[in-house]
């Protein structure tokens, strides 16, 4: 009866206030270090591992969140820090938000080749991942498409309604598309057929999507043919037994680097001077391999689990780092009045 | 709660004494929601009146109206605004239809099988939100099982209409509740009387019936408007390039970082919703009290053809609400969706944070807001409708509000408030599950609260009045009266606070942290990751959680006749 019940609820109430606070040692965490994350949580899983064994010192407590999710999380926290350091996550946006970190040189830093880090230590990379198209083979086929093996061919009249991009003002995957392509076609010089580029692929978009995985995942599903997206992602589809074809568009793939930063006021930094001291380990980095197209410890090749070439063998694009950094406010800005009604939010 | 141990004062007592502890009760519960409603609500608006510089992440603390002009200056963000009422109005019309029928037909109808059918109706309320749209997309995308298996057709059910269809299947229960406790509640001797004097069917049902229940449909009707104005699961899963506000929000926030944007964006979405519920309280205030302590009478036999309609047309609901949770299911056991239908257990396999842990923690935490979430509406509606204190319209406003707040919004207006170092309320709430306790229990206070009011009303003030004047005070008639007479709304209260929390994404998306990892907010997760048998296996976890929890609350109210939920 209800006096049963109203037993068993009281037993719950009593054990929950040991839940409630549960975990929530933060003055005594000597041991203890806060990650937030934007790798993916399977590869972290197998980094932390690793991790677990070579620092047994530490209390490694983590989260994953979406690129622009843990930017939020990041400036809605910037007052009272939860986290002690970032652990890749684009540096296209760290670099925007450097006053929320504090700059620190790892122990391995000067083994890292120049471009991989900030002068001043604000930001540390460790792999790069690139711009690809994740094509549904079976879809495809369906409608009698050929494969599309160039940017140039996705602005072909009969992929219309076919191609899935991520918005650049959200995505990382989004802007470094978007923004090698404008570099690609000379925005430097001056020239706006970069944008006009944009004009005829966006008569093809079915919809922008918020995170750079989506149109992968999307396009391996068969809802469209092709998912622009990156590389790691559409080679993990393919992985995962969808019918899908990993293209690196002939002309070039953009790219960008995922980065670790030490959050300024962090509650734990020593500990996390340590942890970011292995993240560019070299065992660290010999991991990170098994996932990743490129490593930035140099002497460390890619030796991907999944159906993914090393870096050597795609075309790049040419990017420049400090002009996208420098210029996304105006480019997002632009692309959004042009482009903007197409965009949703995933 | 704290007034609980009064025996002793049993002579003395005075109606005064009584009044202090109403003052008290209600005055904690209005404290309550005003640290963790209102305060962290009016950031938000002081907020999307500051100046921001988006370089700087930083508000500069000067007022400035440039986010509203800025925002009606931009077409885009205009439509949005436009194509969300279009689908909260579409969907309130067909919910509130669907729902009324098919609760006329569980309580005023001899059609057999109610219990189970009443049951089958809440399936949605066990899913994760966005289930829907993962299910509809799953039958009804450019490759659905049966969009492209089935008929290989090139239609879909992306945009607008697949939204309205999402937001339809999400809502319904929500507003079957409502519907289901009101014509329980109204006196439905009235309808007998109109056809004894001779009134048809359908005279008395669009004579009697509906406006006697016009407080249950208006009550429905802006909550569903709410839940589908203020949803952003299924419009970002299935809108495709379709905006509307709650996904224009996160899209601010989460993609772009803008929160002076996101902020404004969240006030313009409260508009509606909070004229909603004003409308729904004028209402309410018209209509007189039609509702009597001996409302439920048996019913009378129906008529076949009745019957037989009522019974076709909740078996259909319940049978379209089933397959959308069984597809699900499906889903989770087998290889790749479309592609490759071997069967296997690889999706349970998780690869999360917190692993299978994620369960647990999500079972705990959605047992403590059920218990205490049943606690405070109930005493909340006791405070409200039967003492009416002289707060007592300012409770009530406060305890509709958080329907009209979008879970988005007020766990980002929680992480803005909570995390500084406002009254050093940090240290033992953020991050931590108490945080999430009190958001999900404040997120939901209005549904607790409006069914806890109706069911109020549903006890007669003349129990209350005899009490009193056998001498038995506040305390003791609450405890001794109204509690068992409620026992009933108190149990589904109790079921609905534990399992929205079970289920919840959107307000609690913000708040977890390195110690607190959710299953519903792993669902998400794991479908971004493109893992959707795994998503799809947690959905099947978590629905089978709350399903055994279900199952051993039944055990125990099954032995009393008077305390099934229907009948």
């Amino acid at each position: 009866m209800y006096k049963k019940l109203f037993t068993v609820l009281l037993i719950t109430l009593l054990l929950s206030p040991a839940f409630l606070f549960a975990g929530g040692d933060k003055e005594g965490g000597s041991k203890e270090v806060v990650i937030y994350t934007a790798l993916e949580e399977d590869e972290t899983a197998d980094y932390l591992a690793l991790a677990e064994k070579e620092l047994p010192g530490l209390d490694i407590k983590w989260v994953r969140y979406s690129t622009g999710e843990l930017a939020a999380k990041l400036i809605a926290e910037k007052d009272n820090p939860q986290a002690d350091l970032v652990w890749g996550t684009a540096v296209t946006v760290l670099a925007n938000m450097k006053d929320l970190f504090e700059p620190y040189k790892a122990e391995g830093w000067n083994a890292l080749p120049s471009e991989f880090k900030d002068p001043d230590g604000y930001w540390t990379a460790i792999d790069m991942y690139v711009a690809a198209f994740c094509v549904n083979t079976d879809r495809l086929e369906k409608k009698g498409l050929p494969i599309p093996r160039s940017w140039e061919d996705l602005t072909k009249p009969e992929y219309a309604g076919e191609i899935i991009m991520p918005n650049p003002g959200s995505s990382g995957t989004g802007y470094l598309q978007v923004s090698s392509i404008l570099l690609w076609k000379g925005i430097k010089d001056g020239s706006e057929e970069g944008w006009e580029f944009l004009q005829r692929l966006h008569k093809n978009i079915v919809e922008y999507t918020n995170s750079g995985s989506a149109p992968a995942k999307i396009a391996s599903k068969g809802e469209v043919a092709i998912g622009a997206s990156f590389g790691y992602r559409a080679a993990k589809q393919l992985d995962s037994g969808y019918p899908v074809e990993v293209i690196f568009p002939s002309e070039g793939s953009g790219d960008e680097l995922e980065a670790n930063s030490l959050l300024k006021g962090a509650k734990n930094a020593e500990n996390a001077k340590k942890f970011l001291d292995w993240a560019i380990s070299k065992n660290a980095m010999e991991l990170y391999s098994r996932y990743k197209i490129m490593v930035t410890l140099p002497g460390v090749e890619s030796q991907s689990s999944i159906p993914l070439p090393p870096a050597s063998e795609v075309k790049l694009f040419d990017m420049d780092f400090d002009w996208t950094a420098a210029n996304k406010t105006a480019v997002v800005d632009k692309w959004t009045t042009l482009f903007q009604d197409k965009t949703i939010a995933k | 709660m704290s007034t609980t141990s009064t025996g002793s004062l049993k002579d003395k007592r005075t109606i005064i004494e009584d009044k202090y502890i109403v003052y008290i009760i209600g005055g904690l519960i209005g404290l309550f929601l005003i640290i963790f409603l209102a305060l962290p609500v009016l950031n938000i608006l002081r907020l999307s009146l500051t100046e921001y510089i988006p370089e700087q992440h930083q508000f500069t603390g000067k007022l400035s109206f440039s986010n509203f002009t800025g925002y009606f200056q931009k077409p885009a963000m205009v439509q949005a605004l436009l194509n969300s009422l279009w689908i909260a109005l579409w969907t309130t019309l067909f919910t509130t239809v669907l729902a009324f029928i098919f609760a006329y037909g569980l309580t005023r109808t001899t059609i057999r099988w109610k219990k189970s059918l009443y049951y089958l109706a809440m399936i949605p309320l066990i899913a994760p939100s966005m289930l829907q749209a993962m299910a509809l997309i799953s039958l009804f995308g450019s490759n659905g099982l049966i969009t492209a298996g089935l008929f290989n057709t090139d239609w879909n059910i992306y945009g607008p209409n697949g939204i309205i269809i999402a937001e339809v299947l999400y809502s319904f229960p929500h507003a079957m509740v409502i519907l289901y406790t009101t014509l329980s509640a109204v006196d439905s001797r009235m309808d007998e009387a109109a056809s004894s004097l001779g009134a048809s069917g359908l005279t008395s049902f669009f004579k009697i019936t509906i406006p006697t229940s016009r407080y249950g449909i208006f009550s429905a009707a802006a909550l569903v408007f709410n839940l589908a104005i203020t949803d952003f699961g299924n419009p970002i899963i299935i809108g495709r390039g379709y905006r509307v506000l709650s996904t224009e929000i996160y899209l601010q926030v989460i993609g772009m970082q803008r929160f002076d944007l996101g902020t404004t964006v969240a006030v313009i979405l409260m508009v509606p919703s909070v004229i909603a519920f004003l409308l729904n309280y004028y209402f309410t205030k018209k209509s007189a009290s039609l509702i009597s302590s001996l409302a439920n009478p048996e019913i009378p036999p129906s008529r076949k053809g009745k019957k037989i309609f009522f019974t076709a047309y909740s078996w259909t609901i319940a049978f379209i609400l089933l397959s959308i949770v069984g597809v699900i299911i499906y889903k989770s056991f087998v290889k790749v969706w479309m592609y490759n239908w071997t069967p296997t257990l690889a999706h349970f396999n998780f690869r999360i944070p917190g692993g299978m842990g994620v369960l647990w923690t999500s079972l705990w935490i959605s047992l403590t807001v059920g218990v205490f979430g049943a606690i405070f509406t109930m005493l909340n509606g006791y405070v409200i409708e039967k003492k009416n204190p002289f707060f007592a319209q300012p409770l009530y406003l406060l305890s509709i509000i958080p329907a009209a707040i979008p879970g988005l919004v007020m766990g980002l207006g929680y992480i803005l408030i909570y995390n500084t170092r406002f009254l050093n309320l940090d240290d033992i709430l953020y991050g931590m599950p108490l945080l999430i306790i009190i958001n999900v229990i404040v997120s939901n206070f209005t549904l607790g609260t409006l069914s806890s009011i109706t069911n109020m009303k549903n006890i007669d003030n003349s129990m209350d009045e005899a009490a009193t004047s056998l001498g038995a005070g506040v305390t003791k008639t609450f405890l001794q009266v109204i509690f068992p007479l409620s026992r009933v709304s108190f149990m589904s209260n109790l079921i609905y606070y534990f399992m929205r929390s079970m289920v919840t994404v959107s307000a609690v998306l913000f708040l977890i942290s390195p110690d607190v990892h959710l299953a519903a907010v792993s669902v998400i997760n794991l479908e971004k990751d493109g893992k959707d048998g795994s998503s799809a296996a947690m959905s099947t976890l978590i629905m089978l959680v709350v399903v055994v929890v279900l199952v051993i609350f039944g055990l125990f109210t099954r032995k009393k006749k008077d305390v099934v939920v229907v009948e």
